[in-house]
């Protein structure tokens, strides 16, 4: 059974499908990069996935079970379901999104005490262990003001990784983040592929599709134009529309 | 020096033998624990009807609206009477506190009321104020609505809310004297019933006067303080506190 089923996806905005019918698997332990031009529906789809948007149509089965629907209806799960699945499942946002008025320990003991109920103190200590494990551990007091974009993206991987989730989902993690910061966030990322944490990540960093995710997913349109393996994505990819694209980056 | 003619008939010496004397101490605590207490229940008031207006269902918004409409819309002193006079008429039956609502309950409950509706904008302007970031952030984690708001969205709304919220405050310790109509005994309807005995309505407006803006006068530093407080910009580039900001009478922001 795959970690994550997504199936036969639609989503509306108004009149504009965003989402056109995707389906995709992710395995326990899989990292799947989303490549794709802007506006293909990337970054819907894993808000999808998180329930930050309802789908108009189709499924997601997380761990077995619909993150959409009650088991066997068509009725939305309740509030505290959705809010139970989000907390196995960590969330990396563009543009970090971390609490400004808590400081780098603070974001990353939030969740865990507020949510999981885990003692401060144990949270405390989980909270300072994932922190230097992004290597922040000498910034445990800074408030997310205090410090550079690639710190403060590094600190939202630890807020997600506190939650010990089964599945990370990275949207666009290193697109704000000025030239010289994005190494660092990559860098995490890449160390996090290695430990086997299963993730999906929109990304634009080619040099990190190519050499940490085991599969690429290629969407443009609303739909999943191809995917397969990195090395055969970059070398031959199968459609036109994927060589164009990889045309246009590679001109960058 | 000799005192001008014009205010020469002015006893002046009677407004400091009176401006302690312990009537006139206990309209202040009075009109102190009316703002308090009003200013509270407003604030509370304020913050449900605030989530009521950003509610999805367009039937808890309406509540909310209407209750900004009428209570905004109508005169302090017309709801005051209203709930003291129109309530027990129009509603004998329900009779809490033993029958009837004394007139420093009424008077509270009509600030509250009042001072709700004024709290339900500037809470909202304050709720809006966060980035929706900050709301996906706190779901993705897997907060409910109510946890998001309280421990991440309220904090940070504060800094948005304070500086009206003071005003409103300032306000209030004004507007208690119209509770005087229902005759609670606050600073103004303490200094009313003496001048009107005494006929000394210069002296006694003036002792009135001086302690509301002693109330006023303490209300803004503290203000000053709460500001200084919330507005720390979290760390980014240190700012004047709020108390030496007040002191130095810049006002506005700097």
């Amino acid at each position: 059974m795959p970690l994550l089923d997504v199936r036969e996806v639609h989503k509306r905005f108004g009149h504009n499908e965003v989402l056109k019918g995707i389906s995709l698997t992710v395995e326990q332990g899989e990292v799947v990069a989303i490549l794709g031009p802007s506006g293909s529906g990337k970054s819907t789809l894993l808000r999808c996935i998180n329930q930050l948007e309802r789908i108009d149509a189709g499924d997601i089965l997380f761990d077995g079970q619909s993150v959409c629907y009650r088991p066997g209806t068509t009725k939305h799960l309740p509030e505290a379901e959705i809010a139970r699945v989000r907390s196995r499942i960590g969330m990396v946002f563009q543009r970090f999104n971390l609490f400004p008025h808590l400081t780098a320990l603070g974001n990353v003991m939030e969740a865990p005490v507020q949510v999981l109920k885990r003692p401060r103190d144990q949270a405390r200590e989980t909270a300072v262990a994932t922190l230097a494990r992004v290597g922040l551990g000498a910034r445990l007091n800074a408030y997310p003001a205090q410090l550079s974009g690639g710190q403060q993206q590094r600190v939202a991987i630890a807020r997600a990784l506190a939650m010990n989730p089964k599945l990370m989902l990275f949207d666009e993690a290193t697109s704000a983040l000025d030239p010289e910061l994005v190494g660092e966030v990559l860098a995490v990322m890449r160390d996090l592929a290695a430990e086997g944490m299963t993730m999906l990540a929109v990304t634009h960093e080619m040099g990190f599709a190519r050499e940490a995710a085991h599969r690429v997913v290629f969407m443009d349109e609303g739909v999943i134009q191809e995917e397969g393996s990195p090395e055969r994505f970059f070398s031959d990819p199968a459609t036109e529309r994927a060589r164009n694209f990889l045309r246009r980056v590679r001109q960058q | 020096m000799t005192t001008p003619l014009f205010l020469a008939a002015v006893d002046w010496g009677y407004i400091g033998d009176h401006l302690v004397s312990r009537l006139v101490l206990e309209g202040v605590w009075m009109t102190l624990r009316l703002s308090l207490l009003g200013m509270f229940a407003g604030v509370a008031l304020g913050t449900v009807f605030a989530l009521m207006r950003l509610s999805r269902l367009a039937a808890v918004r309406w509540v909310a609206y209407f209750y900004i409409w009428f209570f905004r819309g109508t005169p302090l002193i017309v709801q005051i009477v209203f709930w003291f006079f129109a309530r027990p008429q129009a509603w004998p039956s329900w009779a809490p506190w033993n029958g009837q609502m004394s007139p420093f309950v009424t008077g509270v409950v009509a600030l509250a009321i009042n001072e709700g509706a004024y709290m339900t904008e500037i809470m909202r302007a304050g709720i809006q104020s966060v980035d929706s970031g900050q709301t996906e952030a706190a779901r993705s984690l897997g907060m409910k609505y109510s946890l998001a708001m309280r421990r991440i969205i309220l904090p940070q709304a504060m800094r948005v809310v304070i500086p009206p919220t003071g005003n409103e405050f300032i306000a209030m310790l004004k507007n208690s004297s119209l509770v005087s109509v229902i005759s609670v005994s606050e600073l103004f309807l303490v200094a009313k019933l003496q001048y009107s005995s005494t006929l000394l309505y210069f002296e006694w407006l003036i002792i009135a006067s001086i302690w509301y803006l002693v109330l006023t006068t303490v209300g803004s530093v503290f203000q000053a303080w709460l500001e200084s407080r919330y507005n720390t910009n979290y760390g980014q580039a240190p700012q004047r506190s709020g108390l030496s900001r007040f002191l130095s009478f810049s006002g506005g922001k700097d």
